[in-house]
C-alpha cells in the first residue's frame, strides 16, 4: 500500500500542468523522463493492484508473455513522433498518454519480470536495445523535422539520448552475457 | 529478493587469508600504501607554503617576488592539494583497505600499483615543470581559453592512466576475493573502495576527451577551442572528484570511527546504500559548478537544481548514522539524560576527535553546498571568495581532517608502530590548531565574499576603491587563519613521518566495526554493481546529453588561446 501511495504522490506531481508543460518542453525530457516516470507510476501500482485484482492477473497474465507484448506495443507507439506531436496537440492524446504508460506499460512490466522465463527477458532487453537504437539513429540522420513542435537540434538530442540509452542497454547485456555470475554468487 | 549473509552462507577463507590475519599487514602492501601516504603528505606541506604565500599576498601583508606569479602559485596550490594529496591518499588508504579487508593485494595487482604509481609521478613531473617554469598558471581548473604549455595537459594524461591502473587493479582483487567467497558481502570497507574507484575511473571519461580535445589546441594543431564544452567536461569530473575524497572520509566514519570509540555499525545496509547513491547521482552534480555559466539554459540549469540536491540524501543519511552510533555507543556506556551521551565520547582521542570535527564541520559546509546549488543565490556568490571559503570547509576540513584521522590508526597499522599518548596529545593540538586556522581563514572568506569580494584574483584595492579597502580586515583574519594552518600543516608532515618511522614498534590494529548483533540482514541486491554501473551511466546520459549536444551543434566560433599571465 506504501508504494501505491508514492506512485499516487508520483502520478499526481507528473500530472500537475505547470509540471507537464515544464516536462513536455523539451523533447528528451519529454520521452525521456517524463515517460519513464509514468511507467515508474506503475511499478508502484502493480502491488497494490496485484492484491486487489489477484484473478485478473493470474487469468489474463500467467506467464507474463501477454503483459510484456502489451508493454512493447505501447513503449513503441509513445516512440513515434506523431504520437508526441499528438499528445501535445490533442487533450484526449495526452490523457491517453497519461493512462497508457503507468497501467499498459508499467503494471504489466513489473507484473511480468518475475513471471518470465531468462530467454524473454533477454528477448525484452534486446527489444529495447533495437528500438532505442534505431530510433537514436533515425533521429540524429533524419534531415527532416520530424515533429512539429520540436526544433531539429532538439530532434537530434533526443537521436543522441537514445542512442546513450541503448548503448546503457547493450553494455548491461554484454556484461549480463560475459560474466558468469555462478562463480561469485 | 534473495539474501545471502555471511551466517547463510559458510566462510571459504583461504589458508593465505588466515596466515595474514595471524601475521598482521602485508609487507609488500603495506610498502604501496606507505609510499602513496607519503607523497600525499609530501605533497600537503608544498600545498600548504603556497597556500600561506598566496594568503598572505591576498591580504597585501606579503609582496611575492617578481620571478613569482600570484596565479602561479594558485596553480601549485590547487594542482597539490586538489590533485595530488586528495588522489594519492584516497589510492593508498583503499589499497591498504583492500589488503586488509581482502586478505591481501594480489601479486599482479601490486604490479599495477606500482606502475600506476610511475605514471602518477611521470604525470606530476609534466605538470609540476611546466607551472615552476611558469608556462602553465592556469589554476588546477584549467579552463581554456587560458592555454598552458602542452606538455601540462600531457601530464595530466598519464595522472589519469595511473588513477584507470589503479582502479583496474581494485576491480580485479574484488573480482578475485568474490571468486574464493561466492554469495558473500563484500566486506564494507572494500565495498567503499569499490564505489570510489567507480567513480574515480568513469568520472575521468570527462576529463580525459577534454584533455584529448585541449591537446592539439595546446599544440597549435587546431586553432580554436569550444569553451563551454570544456569547462562542462571538466567539471562532470570536478564535481566527481570532490565527492570522491568524500566517500573516502565517509568510509572511516562508518566503518573505523564506531570499532574505536567502542561501538557498532549502525546499518550495514544503509551503508552500503549510502554508496550505492553517491555512485550514482554523483557525475551529474557537476552542473552547479557552472550555474552562472552563460551557455547553458535556464530549464537545464533548473533540473540540475534535484539533480545536484539529491547527492545531498545519502549525506542526510550518514549524518544520521552517524549521530545514532554515537548516542548507541554512549548510552551502552551508562551515558543518561537527551544528550548525556555526548559527554562519553573519547574526545581525547585524536583518532575519534578528528572526524568528529570533520563531521560537525560538514554540516555548514553542506548546508552552504545546498544554498550555492540554487542559482538565485549562487548568483550573489560565485565569483566571489565565499566560494573559496566553502571548498576550504568541505575539502580543507571536512576531508583533510579525515584524511588525517585516518593517518593515526593507518600509518602506525602499516608501519608496524604505534600511536603513542604523547604523538596523540600532539595530534589533538594539531587537530585544534587546523580547526581554528580553518575557521579564521574559511569563515572571512564566506564575509569578506558576502562583501563582494572577488576569488582568482591577487591582491588590489582597486584604486583605493571604498568597498575595496572594506574587506581588508577580513583579509586580515584570513592571513592569520593561513598562518595557523601552516602550523597545523608542518605538524601533520611531522606526525605522519614520525609515526612512519620513529614511532615505537608493535602492533597497531585496523579498526573495522562489526554489525549489531541480530542486525537485519543486508540484501544481496546492494552486490550488484553491473546495475548500479548501468544506472549510473543512464543518469549521467539523462543530464549531459542535451547540454553537450546545445554546446556542441550550437556553438559559437571557437575561441583562440590566451595566456593572461
Amino acid at each position: 500500500m506504501k508504494q501505491a501511495i508514492y506512485g499516487l504522490i508520483l502520478y499526481v506531481f507528473l500530472i500537475l500542468p505547470p509540471v507537464a508543460s515544464l516536462a513536455e518542453s523539451v523533447m528528451t525530457i519529454h520521452m525521456h523522463m517524463q515517460m519513464p516516470l509514468l511507467v515508474v507510476v506503475g511499478f508502484l501500482f502493480t502491488p497494490f493492484l496485484k492484491q486487489t485484482f489477484p484473478n485478473f492477473f493470474v487469468q489474463w497474465n500467467a506467464k507474463g508473455v501477454p503483459g510484456i507484448l502489451l508493454f512493447m506495443v505501447i513503449t513503441v507507439y509513445w516512440m513515434l513522433p506523431r504520437a508526441m506531436d499528438e499528445a501535445l496537440n490533442i487533450r484526449a492524446i495526452e490523457t491517453f498518454k497519461f493512462i497508457s504508460l503507468p497501467f499498459f506499460a508499467g503494471v504489466p512490466l513489473r507484473d511480468s519480470w518475475s513471471k518470465m522465463n531468462r530467454l524473454w527477458k533477454s528477448i525484452t532487453f534486446i527489444f529495447l536495445t533495437l528500438t532505442y537504437g534505431m530510433i537514436g539513429i533515425l533521429y540524429i540522420l533524419t534531415p527532416i523535422q520530424l515533429c512539429n513542435n520540436y526544433l531539429m537540434l532538439e530532434q537530434k538530442t533526443l537521436g543522441w539520448s537514445s542512442l546513450v540509452t541503448a548503448l546503457c542497454f547493450l553494455a548491461y547485456l554484454i556484461l549480463n552475457v560475459t560474466i558468469d555470475k555462478s562463480k561469485y554468487e | 529478493m534473495a539474501t545471502i549473509t555471511k551466517e547463510t552462507v559458510p566462510s571459504q577463507s583461504t589458508v593465505k587469508e588466515k596466515i595474514h590475519g595471524m601475521l598482521g599487514v602485508n609487507r609488500q602492501d603495506a610498502k604501496l600504501s606507505l609510499v602513496l601516504i607519503s607523497i600525499a603528505f609530501i605533497a600537503f606541506l608544498l600545498g600548504g607554503i603556497l597556500g600561506l604565500v598566496q594568503g598572505l599576498n591576498r591580504a597585501g601583508l606579503f609582496e611575492l617576488p617578481s620571478w613569482l606569479n600570484y596565479y602561479q602559485v594558485l596553480t601549485g596550490h590547487g594542482v597539490l592539494l586538489v590533485l595530488v594529496f586528495s588522489t594519492t591518499f584516497t589510492i593508498g588508504y583503499f589499497y591498504a583497505a583492500f589488503s586488509h579487508t581482502l586478505g591481501g593485494l594480489l601479486p599482479k595487482v601490486r604490479k599495477m600499483g606500482w606502475a600506476g604509481l610511475g605514471l602518477m609521478v611521470i604525470g606530476v613531473v609534466f605538470v609540476a615543470t611546466t607551472i615552476i617554469m611558469g608556462d602553465a598558471s592556469v589554476m588546477y581548473t584549467f579552463y581554456p581559453p587560458m592555454q598552458a604549455s602542452p606538455w601540462f595537459y600531457v601530464g595530466l594524461v598519464f595522472l589519469v592512466l595511473g588513477i584507470w591502473l589503479y582502479a583496474f587493479g581494485a576491480f580485479i582483487n574484488v573480482a578475485h576475493w568474490r571468486k574464493n567467497h561466492r554469495g558473500e558481502h563484500l566486506p564494507l570497507l572494500a565495498y567503499f573502495g569499490v564505489g570510489v574507484f567507480v567513480l574515480l575511473f568513469i568520472g575521468s571519461f570527462g576529463v580525459t576527451a577534454e584533455v584529448l580535445y585541449i591537446i592539439p589546441w595546446a599544440f597549435g594543431w587546431i586553432d580554436t577551442i569550444n569553451v563551454m564544452l570544456t569547462r562542462t567536461l571538466f567539471w562532470s569530473f570536478g564535481h566527481t572528484l570532490v565527492n570522491i575524497w568524500y566517500l573516502a572520509a565517509v568510509s572511516s566514519w562508518y566503518v573505523a570511527i564506531p570499532k574505536l570509540i567502542g561501538g557498532k555499525v549502525f546499518n550495514d545496509s544503509l551503508a552500503r546504500l549510502v554508496v550505492i547513491l553517491s555512485v550514482v547521482l554523483n557525475i551529474t552534480g557537476g552542473f552547479h559548478h557552472q550555474i552562472i555559466d552563460p551557455g547553458i539554459n535556464e530549464g537545464i540549469k533548473f533540473m540540475h537544481v534535484f539533480m545536484s540536491l539529491s547527492i545531498g540524501f545519502p549525506s542526510m543519511m550518514t549524518a544520521f548514522a552517524m549521530f545514532a552510533t554515537f548516542e548507541r555507543t554512549g548510552r551502552k556506556k551508562g551515558a543518561k539524560g537527551l544528550l548525556g551521551w555526548v559527554k562519553v565520547l573519547p574526545w581525547g582521542d585524536v583518532r575519534f576527535l578528528a572526524p568528529m570535527i570533520a563531521m560537525i564541520s560538514f554540516i555548514p559546509a553542506g548546508a552552504g553546498g545546498i544554498a550555492q546549488t540554487n542559482n538565485q543565490l549562487d548568483q550573489v556568490v560565485h565569483n566571489t571568495m565565499w566560494i573559496v571559503g566553502h571548498f576550504h570547509l568541505t575539502l580543507g576540513v571536512s576531508v583533510v581532517v579525515s584524511f588525517c584521522g585516518i593517518v593515526y590508526w593507518l600509518v602506525p597499522h602499516l608501519s608496524k608502530r604505534v600511536l603513542t599518548p604523547k604523538m596523540n596529545k600532539l595530534g589533538v593540538i594539531q587537530t585544534l590548531i587546523w580547526t581554528l586556522g580553518m575557521i579564521f581563514m574559511a569563515g572571512s572568506m564566506h564575509i569578506v565574499g558576502l562583501a563582494g569580494s572577488p576569488r582568482r584574483t591577487s591582491y588590489t584595492t582597486y584604486g583605493d576603491n571604498a568597498t575595496a579597502l572594506g574587506w581588508d580586515p577580513y583579509l586580515f583574519f584570513l592571513a592569520i587563519g593561513g598562518t595557523l594552518l601552516i602550523i597545523g600543516c608542518v605538524l601533520m608532515f611531522y606526525i605522519v613521518f614520525h609515526l612512519m618511522f620513529k614511532a615505537p614498534k608493535g602492533e597497531t590494529a585496523f579498526p573495522i566495526a562489526e554489525q549489531e548483533e541480530g542486525a537485519h540482514a543486508t540484501p544481496y541486491w546492494t552486490e550488484r554493481w553491473t546495475v548500479w554501473i548501468i544506472l549510473m551511466l543512464a543518469i549521467v546520459a539523462m543530464a549531459y546529453v542535451i547540454p553537450l549536444v546545445d554546446m556542441i551543434f550550437n556553438a559559437p566560433p571557437g575561441s583562440p588561446p590566451f595566456r593572461t599571465w
